[in-house]
């Protein structure tokens, strides 16, 4: 197919947006094998050498590989706690009519005024009260809290487009409420709960405040966030080995988004089929 | 449509699931819960440990300790720059570390005031380690109140790092001990296109650098008053300021240096981008050794009318020191095995010989590998020596500091306003 010059504008800006996209990252992933004098003296020029020297340093010496696996296990926890609070939530809102329902919904909403950093010091002394200061256990615990406004309102969203007979039908065949969110509600907004679990996995993965305060530094419990920084040093960082660092910590970001992604199309074909 | 999923199901799923998240919960709880309050266990929070200078000496010398005592469990907590705002929320909560190995500077200098680590004047005597510091370090660790604020370790010296060959390359024959020397050596180096000196006019170097410049016209007690009270209205300090802004003005600093970190001054010295920059001791001792070579140290160029005879450096004996927690003075017994293990002297020999530090304690080991480390502490009478403010400027005045550090250095700002952004700095705190 041949395109018409009224379309060039438009390829010209699709090139220079992915050019935009492509060059930090290409600058990103270049540094990784580099030392600090390739890195200012030629910051675009390709790599000499493949060598995982870097990798291996950052790896090594801010032990990484634990950090990960801390990281993983907060963030895998918290994800399921939000959504096993955030999908009946959601349903119950979704189908409610009542004036009380739409109260709920406005102060789930009202969780969004909440500023991050002003929440840090009562969490603190939460976390103090309870005995949980310094434990993976009260981020996963505390990161679903600060998730519910979000994925509630999403959900709730996405829940209300699925037509009033579609759980008349069930409730005919005999479907109890917990089916009818089982095999009606759930599956038809898979998209939905892809999109929730993949905001959320990015954001209890990035976390690094309340890491880093209410976790502490402790090279056993610490998430890959707080192991980072650690690649830092005051009279002069290895940016070849920091950046090595960032590279291996967003390695199972981006596992995720590719799989939640698929998962959100396939999703979204399937919900249409059985529509 | 009958549901393989019942409310019995779901329960029992959510029941497991809650369980399941517990199980990293718990065993992260009783891992440093452990570590907290096990009497057999020492923890130590350190900035040291992973890329910081000196850290592969320190995790081989707490080998060593741990080998030597074998009962004692050890336990490091690392952090970097945030290291003052992570022991603050765990010391809230009663469960900071015993030691912390952290420099006095910041956050820091309120903290035996607030009881958040303890005076350790006593314990330096009872446990005959006083002699091994060196005097003026002890003035340095010691509060107005006459109180030690921690043992103190590392030192460091500040001197001014000069390319020999990059100087030599844009015709400068001679180190600059003037500041019409330093003008005329910088107008060289821009016609050759090398930065004249690199510093992080937007962090710490900068604020360093700026005092050290301002300190040319100023006696020790002056910059004393200066850095203590915020006021830099004194004939000596106004000097200080003009003979900045004259040297800024005439293109001495990098391009852009108020927007520069410690980090870019460092990798343009290190890279030859830049023929000059005031380095501590650690910095030094990481430039790589095709620049070293070529390194020369001194001090920082003096004016007319100048305070001092010399070209200036900063010495300072308030790096890393350690403190004691109130938790440590429960596990005192561990603390002292520990301290006097790090005093020893083969232990502050390594830290002299293999990572290239300068030490708050007396020993005689000299170091070899780290030749610029070595001429900066053979510098002696050829320079002047000036304060270090890190120890005078309020906490709550520091960060206000460094914002009108970056002011400072943005070409333009007339002395005038240089000295307004310093004294507002200390008014805001």
């Amino acid at each position: 197919m041949k395109l018409g010059k009224r379309w060039l504008p438009a390829h010209v800006l699709v090139w220079t947006y992915a050019v935009l996209l492509v060059v930090p990252l290409y600058y990103f992933l270049a540094s990784a094998f580099k030392s600090n004098d390739a890195i200012f003296d030629r910051p675009f020029a390709p790599p000499t050498s493949l060598g995982l020297h870097n990798f291996r340093t950052a790896f090594e010496s801010a032990d990484l590989g634990l950090a990960i696996v801390n990281s993983g296990l907060v963030t895998v926890f918290s994800l399921a706690l939000t959504l096993l609070l955030a999908v009946p939530a959601a349903f119950a809102l979704a189908r409610s009519t009542g004036r009380t329902a739409g109260l709920i919904e406005k102060v789930f909403s009202l969780g969004f005024l909440i500023p991050t950093f002003a929440a840090l010091f009562p969490t603190f002394l939460l976390a103090a009260a309870t005995g949980l200061f310094h434990t993976r256990a009260f981020m996963v615990l505390f990161l679903p809290a600060t998730a519910l406004p979000l994925s509630v309102v999403i959900l709730v969203q996405f829940m209300r487009t699925v037509p009033a007979e579609m759980e008349e039908a069930a409730r005919l065949d005999g479907a109890s409420t917990f089916a009818v969110l089982r095999h009606v509600y759930a599956p038809m907004c898979l998209p939905g709960i892809a999109t929730v679990l993949l905001l959320n996995f990015l954001t209890f993965w990035n976390e690094y405040l309340y890491s880093l305060v209410i976790i502490g530094p402790d090279p056993a419990q610490r998430t890959v966030q707080v192991a980072l920084p650690t690649l830092k040093s005051i009279t002069g960082t290895d940016y070849g080995v920091l950046t090595a660092g960032t590279v291996l910590t967003l390695v199972p970001v981006w596992l995720v988004y590719t799989v939640l992604q698929k998962r959100m199309q396939q999703a979204l074909v399937s919900g249409a089929v059985k529509m | 449509m009958r549901s393989s999923l019942t409310r019995r199901g779901l329960l029992a799923a959510g029941s497991g699931l809650a369980a399941a998240a517990a199980v990293p919960a718990l065993s992260g709880c009783s891992s440093l819960a452990a570590a907290d309050s096990d009497p057999d266990t020492l923890v130590i929070h350190t900035q040291l440990g992973t890329t910081a200078p000196g850290s592969p000496t320190y995790l081989a010398a707490l080998d060593r300790f741990r080998e030597e005592n074998p009962g004692l469990a050890v336990k490091n907590l690392i952090n970097g720059d945030d290291l003052g705002q992570v022991y603050e929320t765990s010391r809230l909560a009663r469960k900071e570390a015993d030691v912390v190995m952290v420099n006095l500077y910041d956050k820091t200098l309120a903290w035996t005031d607030v009881d958040a680590t303890v005076d350790v004047g006593g314990y330096l005597d009872d446990w005959g380690l006083r002699d091994r510091v060196l005097p003026a370090a002890l003035s340095a660790w010691t509060d107005d109140k006459d109180r030690l604020r921690a043992f103190p370790y590392f030192a460091t010296n500040w001197p001014v790092a000069y390319n020999r060959a990059l100087l030599d390359r844009a015709g400068v024959g001679a180190i600059p001990t003037t500041g019409d020397e330093l003008i005329a050596a910088a107008r060289k180096l821009r016609a050759k296109g090398i930065a004249p000196v690199t510093v992080g006019g937007n962090d710490w170097t900068g604020q360093k650098l700026l005092a050290q410049i301002i300190q040319t016209f100023l006696t020790q007690d002056e910059a004393r008053h200066a850095y203590s009270t915020g006021d830099f209205g004194s004939r000596g300090a106004r000097a200080g300021i003009e003979y900045f802004t004259t040297l800024r003005d005439a293109g001495v600093f990098a391009d852009k240096a108020q927007g520069l970190t410690s980090d870019s001054m460092t990798t343009q010295y290190n890279t030859q981008a830049a023929a000059v920059q005031s380095a501590m001791s650690s910095a030094l001792a990481k430039i790589p050794e095709d620049v070293v070579r070529h390194t020369e140290v001194g001090g920082w160029p003096v004016a007319d009318g100048a305070a001092h005879e010399h070209p200036t450096v900063i010495r300072a004996f308030t790096l890393i020191g350690f403190w004691i927690s109130p938790n440590g003075v429960r596990k005192i017994e561990h603390v002292e095995k520990f301290l006097r293990f790090m005093y020893r002297a083969d232990t502050v020999s390594r830290f002299v010989t293999e990572a290239g530090r300068d030490m708050a304690l007396r020993t005689d080991t000299v170091s070899t590998g780290f030749p610029l480390v070595a001429a900066a502490q053979r510098l002696g009478s050829g320079v002047s020596q000036v304060l270090l403010p890190d120890v005078y400027v309020p906490p709550s005045a520091t960060q206000p500091l460094i914002t009108a550090t970056s002011t400072s250095f943005t070409r333009g700002t007339s002395p005038a306003r240089v000295r307004a952004a310093l004294e507002s700095a200390y008014r805001s705190a």
